[in-house]
């Protein structure tokens, strides 16, 4: 019993091969239309590491800055620091900058600018004022930092607090890089829906001229099971070939080209990304590619088996 | 070994319109019989050959094979049947993709013969009906009497209890047919049940085997030592 499955199963095996090769021509178009539909994949998929460096560069970018009162010493605004750090362990970073440092960082900022420097004189006094830089992880605890600082006590040592002047700016960032991400999970959903679909079709189209064959299989006794078998290996094998051609040829142009691709990519390094996520990319692939091809060769078969 | 009893099949045009193909139909077979089935293009020949097939369903009757009832076969059980029956179709119908060799390897490989069997008996069939020598081409490389001769090793490589040929010599010259009904009268003389439908009067008249006559659906002669007779 268990032979006999062995028997047919390496039959089926090389009956599907054997069909694969033999059919050059419909095979070709099915495996280039399969790849297109891998190819657009992996686009999604480098497309979706794209957007997150853009969005994560983007949050990079935005910071919430506490300035201090003139008066006030370092060791309470340090309490302040450790306070932020309890309350909130989501903040990534906070850094301390004196009143000495931001002129330091004023001068070295215009050093080159004589107006900046010669109006520094005039005022003569250190104007700049002891701040605390805040940096998070998550953008939506901004707002309670804020309202964290308009609270009693420390309300009383703050001068001023840098977010509701950038509020609108942060605001509008945020809910572009969110409407971007809902956007993007929407976009590939439809296009993989449609590529999926182009490529059932063809794969139905391909069965289909063997509508006589499965007949004749039919009516020699052949099972079911035997005539359908060779037909989800070629699906199988379409899928495997459709993803190494993809890979092979995805990563030879990114491997010549990314040096120039830094350039249009605002210095996203995509073969990096292809590299360190290689292993998810290529199981979506073949997920993707092998469930298409086979699915799409069992419903097709499926139509000519009931001779 | 096959029954026909009051067997039916009535087709329903584009245009709703009836077309009666075979009405109550009734005669048996018995094992190792030759029959020959003779009527004019559209007597009922094919359609009585595709119902025992279970390739058309019945209208109304029954058909026995070997005390099985064709007309109410599981799917299952349908392909364990036709595997019992060797079939000569009118159109061939070989495997294009396949060679002449994988043509016939292909049946014993659908019952589960060992690849032993398989290269022991090849050779032996192909060289019966003469196509040893073009056991590694297609089937579009192949003549029509060659194409024939091939549908014939394969319907007979499996050793069934009955061949089915359905105008065999139909699309063939005079020197292919009489090959042709040799080989079938050389499997008949084996033991094996051989039904062939034709409307070739000269090839029935050489046979001087049972005739059945099928004129427009309806059986009209049943003759055990016939004559193509209208």
């Amino acid at each position: 019993m268990f032979s006999n499955f062995i028997t047919n199963l390496k039959r089926i095996i090389f009956f599907g091969w054997q069909s694969l090769s033999r059919n050059k021509g419909l095979s070709f178009g099915v495996i280039f239309i399969m790849s297109v539909a891998v190819l657009l994949i992996t686009s999604l998929f480098l497309f979706q590491g794209f957007s997150e460096f853009l969005i994560s560069e983007a949050q990079k970018k935005v910071d919430i800055s506490v300035y201090f009162k003139k008066n006030i010493t370092p060791e309470k605004i340090f309490a302040v620091e450790s306070d932020l750090r309890q309350t909130f362990p989501k903040v990534e970073n906070i850094e301390y900058i004196s009143q000495e440092k931001a002129l330091e960082i004023f001068k070295e900022k215009h050093k080159d600018d004589t107006l900046y420097l010669d109006a520094l004189k005039e005022v003569g006094d250190n104007p700049f004022l002891a701040s605390l830089n805040i940096k998070t992880n998550d953008p939506n605890i901004y707002s309670q930092i804020s309202n964290f600082l308009g609270r009693e006590p420390t309300e009383d040592l703050i001068e001023k607090v840098s977010y509701y002047q950038n509020k609108k700016v942060i605001d509008k960032l945020f809910s572009f890089t969110n409407n971007m991400k809902k956007g993007g999970i929407v976009l590939s959903v439809i296009l993989a829906l449609l590529i999926a679909l182009i490529t059932f079709n063809t794969v139905k189209l391909t069965i289909g001229s063997f509508k006589e064959e499965i007949s004749t299989m039919r009516l020699v006794g052949a099972s079911n099971w035997f005539i359908r078998g060779p037909f989800l290996i070629q699906g199988l094998l379409y899928g495997i070939i459709s993803v190494l051609i993809v890979d092979i040829v995805l990563f030879s142009v990114l491997y010549f080209l990314n040096p120039k691709l830094g350039n249009w990519f605002l210095d996203f390094n995509l073969l990096n990304y292809f590299k360190t996520n290689f292993f998810l990319l290529v199981s979506v692939q073949f997920i993707f590619s092998v469930i298409l091809g086979v699915f799409s060769s069992f419903i097709a078969v499926h139509r000519y088996l009931k001779i | 070994m096959i029954k026909f009893k009051n067997v039916t099949k009535i087709y329903c045009s584009v245009n709703s319109e009836q077309i009666t193909a075979l009405e109550n139909v009734s005669f048996d077979i018995q094992p190792k019989e030759f029959v020959s089935i003779v009527g004019k293009s559209g007597a009922g020949k094919t359609t009585l050959i595709k119902l025992l097939m279970g390739e058309e369903k019945l209208t109304s009757g029954e058909i026995f094979f070997d005390g099985i009832n064709v007309s109410k076969i599981k799917p299952k059980e349908l392909q364990e049947l036709r595997r019992r029956i060797g079939v000569v179709f009118q159109d061939y119908k070989l495997l294009p993709t396949k060679t002449v060799y994988e043509n016939v390897s292909y049946v014993m490989q659908v019952i589960g013969t060992s690849d032993i069997d398989i290269k022991r008996d090849i050779p032996q069939v192909l060289e019966m009906v003469g196509l040893d020598q073009r056991a590694f081409n297609f089937p579009c490389e192949l003549s029509g009497g060659e194409q024939q001769r091939l549908a014939i090793a394969r319907a007979l490589i499996h050793r069934p209890e009955v061949i089915i040929a359905d105008e065999p010599t139909g699309n063939l010259d005079v020197y292919n047919t009489f090959e042709i009904v040799n080989l079938l009268k050389k499997i008949h003389n084996f033991g094996t049940t051989i039904i062939l439908a034709t409307h070739d009067k000269t090839i029935v008249d050489s046979l001087k085997k049972r005739v059945i006559a099928l004129n427009e659906g309806k059986l009209i002669r049943d003759d055990h030592n016939g004559n193509f007779i209208f």
